[in-house]
């Protein structure tokens, strides 16, 4: 059984506590992606479910067992490094088998599971070459080998994809998502990359300075965002944030003295944060006056970069627009797609509150 | 700056180092194989008579050397692998995480930082038949106080213990710099992967350093090869030529025999076997390090 149950975990180097009370329970077979900024301790977390990490506090299950006191080759479960940590004096073959050959399986069984693994991954040309004579996305698929050939409960991946060039991530994310798809096995995917995370996992796990700031499906947390930082975080291009002060019923009065009626009424105290994803903004008749500064055609959509008074604010536009630096254009959105955020707490704003 | 002011820069800049090392360097060794083809004349000091090979075939006819060569040989044949592998495996263990390794690491540099000549009668002292230390220890154990410096093998075995005592915390040294630069992930991906204390040790960590090890054996072979100063300081290559090493032969026969010629030559062939040994050793090096 897959299942991990991570209760109120945290880890501290000496007096320093940098992970601070996680909870996230995964399903069997789930692909869960643990994502956020550099120091936010989406890895420490993943070494702790290794066994490579002590957990300071709070434990771990993997299947029925708690496992804080478990060594890692018996926790069942198998780790993809981001530098790959291929033995670099073996070759392929030997790379796949190490852990078989550990657990002293017979000869026969050893080759059975390694040609298997090899055949799924494509690397049964490649089974006789020493690392180093493999490409980056050769040696990445042969740490998946050495991971598959254990056929463990649960895969770890640290930022796998960190050190491939930008054509082929995109070609071994999909290799990923598809063997997942087919072998069904729980995942633990951590990246800083949001593309990544969204583009792979059932569920993502955003983590910001040791804490959870918001887990769920990746659109769930595209669409309604908890936090200003979950926000910032997720989409590309990001959100686009006014920050100022409530005036009237549906007025946000930004720190330039700019003021922008919003479409909808707005019950708030204290200073607001609107976001707007770009997608959302379009170009109308009347609304927010704004000025082009840049346009950026791609083909099939094209970003506009426009100013608001002292605010700069992104626009994407599908198809082509004849907007030109310089013109004055009125920018608008729908109620439902914009996203109110408490400025001082960072949370999101209810109806009411 | 043109063509002639930066040759000019470069001959001021080259200039002395090469004047320098011409005159340290170059000029003793072709000064050296000019002897050892000549009549050495001690009334006029120098080579005064073209004879070929006469000096070499005296060499080569002499027991002497042979058994010089003989008794160096042996030395290597010990030193060399006990001193690579007592420093690898203590630089293993204080590798390992425990209270006060800095300490120790320190405390290996002694050895290094004493003048061979001083070692060498420090062992002296040490190693002493009637009031050393060492025999006194061995005597805790009920054994017999051993001779030594008189038995031309346990001679032997001193100068052994001695040279390996001097060069140990080097390769410690270098055995210990290797394993904090091995890269950390390989180890944990073994550690998932099963490997217990003696498969990590003999799987994983020992293939990574065969370079390392190999290097290792080439600068440690450079410095064997010249092997003299604990030879003269502790046996002075008694009993009855047991720890005579080439080095000390060569030296014993130019200085205390007077016999330049001769000991030009033996010179020059040991010059010639060192870069032809060394030479294989770091093809073999090379060789390793592709392979792992």
């Amino acid at each position: 059984m897959g299942t991990v149950e991570i209760r109120d975990v945290r880890k501290a180097y000496g007096q320093i506590e940098v992970i601070h009370g996680v909870s996230i329970d995964i399903a069997d077979g789930e692909f869960v992606a643990l994502v956020g900024p550099s120091g936010c301790g989406k890895s420490t977390l993943l070494r702790m479910i290794a066994g490579l990490e002590e957990i300071s506090g709070g434990q771990i299950a993997i299947g029925d067992r708690v496992v804080n006191d478990v060594v890692p080759k018996d926790r069942h479960i198998a780790m993809v490094f981001q530098n790959y940590a291929l033995y670099p004096h073996m070759n392929v073959r030997e790379n796949m088998g190490f852990a078989l050959r550990q657990r002293r399986l017979p000869r026969a069984e050893i080759d059975a599971r390694v040609m298997e693994a090899a055949r799924i991954l494509g690397l049964e040309q490649l089974l006789d070459r020493k690392p180093r004579q493999l490409s980056g996305g050769q040696r990445q698929r042969v740490a998946m080998g050495r991971a598959i050939v254990r056929q463990p409960n649960v895969f770890l991946f640290d930022e796998p994809l960190s050190n491939l060039d930008a054509k082929l991530r995109v070609q071994m994310r999909s290799e990923l998502k598809e063997l997942h798809q087919r072998l069904g096995v729980t995942t633990v995917y951590v990246t800083h990359d949001q593309i990544e995370a969204m583009t792979l996992a059932d569920r993502v796990v955003v983590m910001n300075g040791g804490i959870v700031e918001q887990m769920g499906p990746p659109l769930d947390l595209y669409d309604r965002p908890e936090s200003l930082f979950v926000a910032a975080f997720i989409g590309s291009p990001p959100m686009n944030f006014l920050e100022g002060v409530v005036e009237g019923a549906d007025t946000l009065l930004l720190d330039d003295a700019q003021s922008i009626a919003l479409p909808m009424s707005v019950s708030g105290k204290g200073r607001t944060t609107v976001g707007i994803r770009p997608e959302h903004l379009s170009l109308a008749a009347t609304g927010w006056p704004a000025t082009v500064a840049v346009v950026e055609p791609t083909g099939s959509e094209t970003q506009i970069t426009a100013r608001m008074g002292e605010h700069v604010v992104r626009v994407l536009v599908r198809g082509r627009t004849d907007a030109q630096p310089g013109d004055a254009i009125h920018l608008t959105a729908r109620a439902e797609d914009i996203h109110l955020f408490d400025s001082r707490s960072g949370r999101r704003r209810r109806p009411g509150e | 700056m043109d063509k002639t002011g930066r040759r000019d820069l470069a001959l001021g800049v080259h200039g002395p180092a090469a004047v320098i090392l011409g005159a340290m360097l170059a000029y003793p060794i072709f000064y050296t194989i000019e002897i050892s083809f000549s009549r050495f004349d001690l009334m006029t000091f120098s080579a005064v008579e073209w004879v070929g090979w006469d000096n070499y075939a005296h060499v080569l006819d002499d027991y002497r050397f042979w058994s010089s060569m003989k008794v160096t040989l042996i030395y290597l044949v010990f030193a060399l692998p006990l001193q690579i592998v007592l420093g690898f495996g203590i630089a293993f263990l204080i590798n390992a995480d425990w209270r006060g390794r800095g300490t120790v690491r320190a405390l290996f540099i002694i050895p290094m930082v004493v003048a061979p000549v001083v070692a060498g009668g420090i062992w002296r002292m040490i190693l002493d038949p009637l009031w050393g230390i060492m025999n006194w220890f061995i005597g805790l154990f009920g054994f017999a106080p051993l001779d030594w410096f008189g038995d031309p093998n346990l001679a032997m075995a001193a100068i052994v213990i001695i040279d390996t005592w001097r060069w140990t915390p080097f390769v410690v040294l270098i055995a210990t710099a290797a394993l904090l630069s091995l890269p950390r992930d390989i180890f944990e991906a073994a550690e998932i992967d099963g490997a217990n204390w003696w498969s990590m040790l003999w799987s994983i960590t020992l293939p990574l350093l065969v370079p390392i090890i190999a290097a290792t054996f080439v600068v440690r072979w450079l410095g064997a090869v010249k092997m003299f100063d604990i030879a003269l300081a502790a046996t002075y290559g008694g009993p009855g030529g047991a720890t005579n090493v080439i080095n000390l032969f060569i030296y014993e026969e130019a200085f205390r025999s007077l016999r330049f010629a001769e000991s030009a030559a033996m010179a020059v062939i040991v010059l010639a076997l060192t870069m032809v040994l060394t030479g294989i050793f770091l093809i073999g090096a090379r060789k390793l390090e592709e392979r792992y």
